[in-house]
């Protein structure tokens, strides 16, 4: 949600809650006490590959692959599937335990890692479900995505965020540092179905089942045998 | 001894339900089994001393966009803070350099023909084409007063070039060139949505040679600041194809090009003498046919949700406008 008020141009500045909260007036009147004052901002709105995003949004390169423009492909070619970066940061989680839930959901369709998460027992696997969601309303409503079921979890990983650190006292006068830590998660949801095997693992088909175990016994060493 | 684990236990996962997930019921700590705490409840307190409290900053919260916040929680957040509601300080922009609309709009007959004078309607019709046409003599007058050499053969010259140039600084995206071309009142109109898409357009031919239907004109706060409007009938062949951000087709084609009739109103600031005849508006007539739907389907969403105003106060809207 955040990322769409932004792209609509919403000055979203992680220091300016604060600001607009004191001048709650509109989001046009804050923004014009940060950016230079042009009366032609308003009525003249600038092109959206140009502006809309804040400061902060422009440093985060993943929402910046929203941005890029494809060529129109030609009638032969097979047109290029549509895509949607989004990511969440600083969620109050430890990255080392995020990445579970990151590499869980990597390569289903969208249907099928919505359903799933709704097991695991883990407190990131909300926040991961909720960041998938909000990914598939993008591609709907900015991405040119016709049917919200026909995607996949292209891109699914995690990284460090904010460390908050903390006290704690040891005996003999000694301190310790507790790390509060924080975590990104960033996902990228693809247009089509999601590949056959994607971890590439094993077959678990009847047939290689049956193979494997002949093969095995066939080259098993008896003990004491010839 | 046994019950003080046990009922810690409960309250751990309830904790950890509660917390976490609210609503949804999920335990997502799971069960611990294996406690390294003391049994006797009386070193608790002791425990928790060992640790600092530091107070967390929710960042999911802190970067919640404005809009998002409700009405209400705006009003908690500064009580709790002790800030007063600003007052609007909004100034009303408005451009001297072309007006807000098109002022007395042409008015194009039903199929872009005439009806027979012989029937009422037809008389009609023609009554009014004459009062028309005695308008747009005076505002003619009035365009020969600043620009002597005006004639609507060298007029329609430009008006051409500016309507082809327009639209290709358009597509272009150039938007320095955009208001060379195009009125501060069209602009909006026309970036809308082009920031990440690929328009291919091209100006093929004209059917017949655009021709001067309708001249306006009009002063504002002075009697000498006078705006002309010239509305002009373009009836052309032109080549029009939208591709999404990743270079799929939602509009058109780059092969077929298509007759289009349009009436394009242009304005020139006459007081300005370094103005220009800019593209103000396109005029739609009623009885258009509808247009073609797009390539792709969508979900209509039938809820009707009142969208929540995230301010305190009312605010004035801030459209563009002259005097």
């Amino acid at each position: 949600m955040a990322v769409i008020l932004r792209r609509l141009g919403m000055p979203v500045f992680s220091s300016l809650t604060r600001q607009t909260l004191s001048a709650p007036c509109s989001a046009i009147a804050s923004s014009g006490t940060l950016r230079h004052i042009n009366h032609t901002t308003t009525v003249m709105p600038e092109l959206e590959e140009h502006g809309g995003a804040s400061e902060r949004e422009k440093t985060r390169k993943w929402l910046t692959y929203n941005d890029k423009l494809y060529p129109p492909t030609k009638p032969g070619e097979t047109p290029r599937p549509a895509f949607v970066c989004h990511m969440k940061e600083n969620i109050k989680y430890s990255p080392k335990k995020m990445w579970y839930v990151a590499c869980f959901v990597r390569g289903m369709s969208i249907d099928e890692a919505l359903k799933q998460l709704e097991f695991v027992n883990r407190k990131g696997a909300l926040v991961v479900k909720e960041t998938i969601l909000e990914a598939q309303q993008l591609a709907i409503e900015k991405h040119n995505v016709e049917f919200k079921s026909n995607l996949w979890v292209a891109e699914s990983f995690v990284s460090k965020g904010v460390t908050v650190k903390g006290m704690r006292r040891h005996a003999r006068m000694r301190a310790g540092i507790i790390k509060y830590r924080y975590c990104h998660y960033y996902v990228r949801l693809e247009e089509g179905k999601p590949p056959e095997n994607y971890y590439n693992r094993p077959s678990r088909d009847k047939e290689t089942l049956l193979n494997d175990w002949l093969q095995r016994m066939r080259y098993r060493r008896i003990v004491g045998s010839l | 001894m046994f019950s003080f684990r046990a009922i810690r236990k409960i309250e751990c996962c309830s904790h950890s339900v509660l917390g976490t997930c609210g609503s949804l019921g999920i335990n997502l700590g799971g069960v611990r089994t294996t406690i390294a705490k003391h049994w006797n409840p009386k070193f608790k307190k002791l425990r928790s001393q060992k640790v600092l409290k530091v107070e967390l900053p929710d960042y999911q919260e802190l970067n919640k966009p404005f809009n998002e916040f409700t009405r209400e929680e705006i009003r908690s957040k500064m009580k709790e803070r002790g800030i007063l509601p600003h007052r609007w300080w909004g100034d009303r922009p408005f451009f001297i350099a072309s007006t807000g609309s098109v002022f007395e709009p042409y008015v194009p007959p039903e199929g872009d023909g005439k009806v027979s004078v012989i029937t009422a309607q037809g008389a009609k019709q023609k009554l009014e084409f004459v009062e028309k046409k005695g308008k747009s003599m005076m505002a003619l007058r009035k365009i020969r007063n600043f620009e002597e050499d005006f004639n609507y053969k060298e007029f329609v010259k430009i008006a051409e070039d500016t309507y082809i140039r327009g639209h290709q600084a358009m597509i272009n995206k150039d938007r320095d060139k955009i208001v060379q071309f195009i009125t501060e009142r069209a602009y909006p109109e026309v970036v809308n949505n082009i920031g990440d898409k690929t328009v291919v357009w091209e100006f093929v031919s004209s059917i017949e040679p655009p021709t001067v239907v309708h001249l306006r004109c009009t002063d504002v706060i002075t009697k000498e600041n006078i705006f002309a409007q010239i509305t002009v009938r373009f009836h052309t062949q032109q080549i029009l194809a939208v591709y999404d951000r990743f270079g799929r087709l939602m509009h058109g084609s780059e092969t077929i090009p298509k007759d289009v009739l349009e009436y394009v109103v242009f304005e020139r600031h006459m007081a300005n003498k370094y103005g220009r005849w800019r593209i103000h508006d396109k005029i739609i007539p009623d009885w258009m046919p509808p247009k073609e739907p797009s390539l792709r389907t969508y979900v209509v969403d039938f809820t009707d949700d009142e969208p929540q105003v995230p301010s305190v106060q009312e605010q004035p809207s801030s459209v563009a406008s002259t005097g």
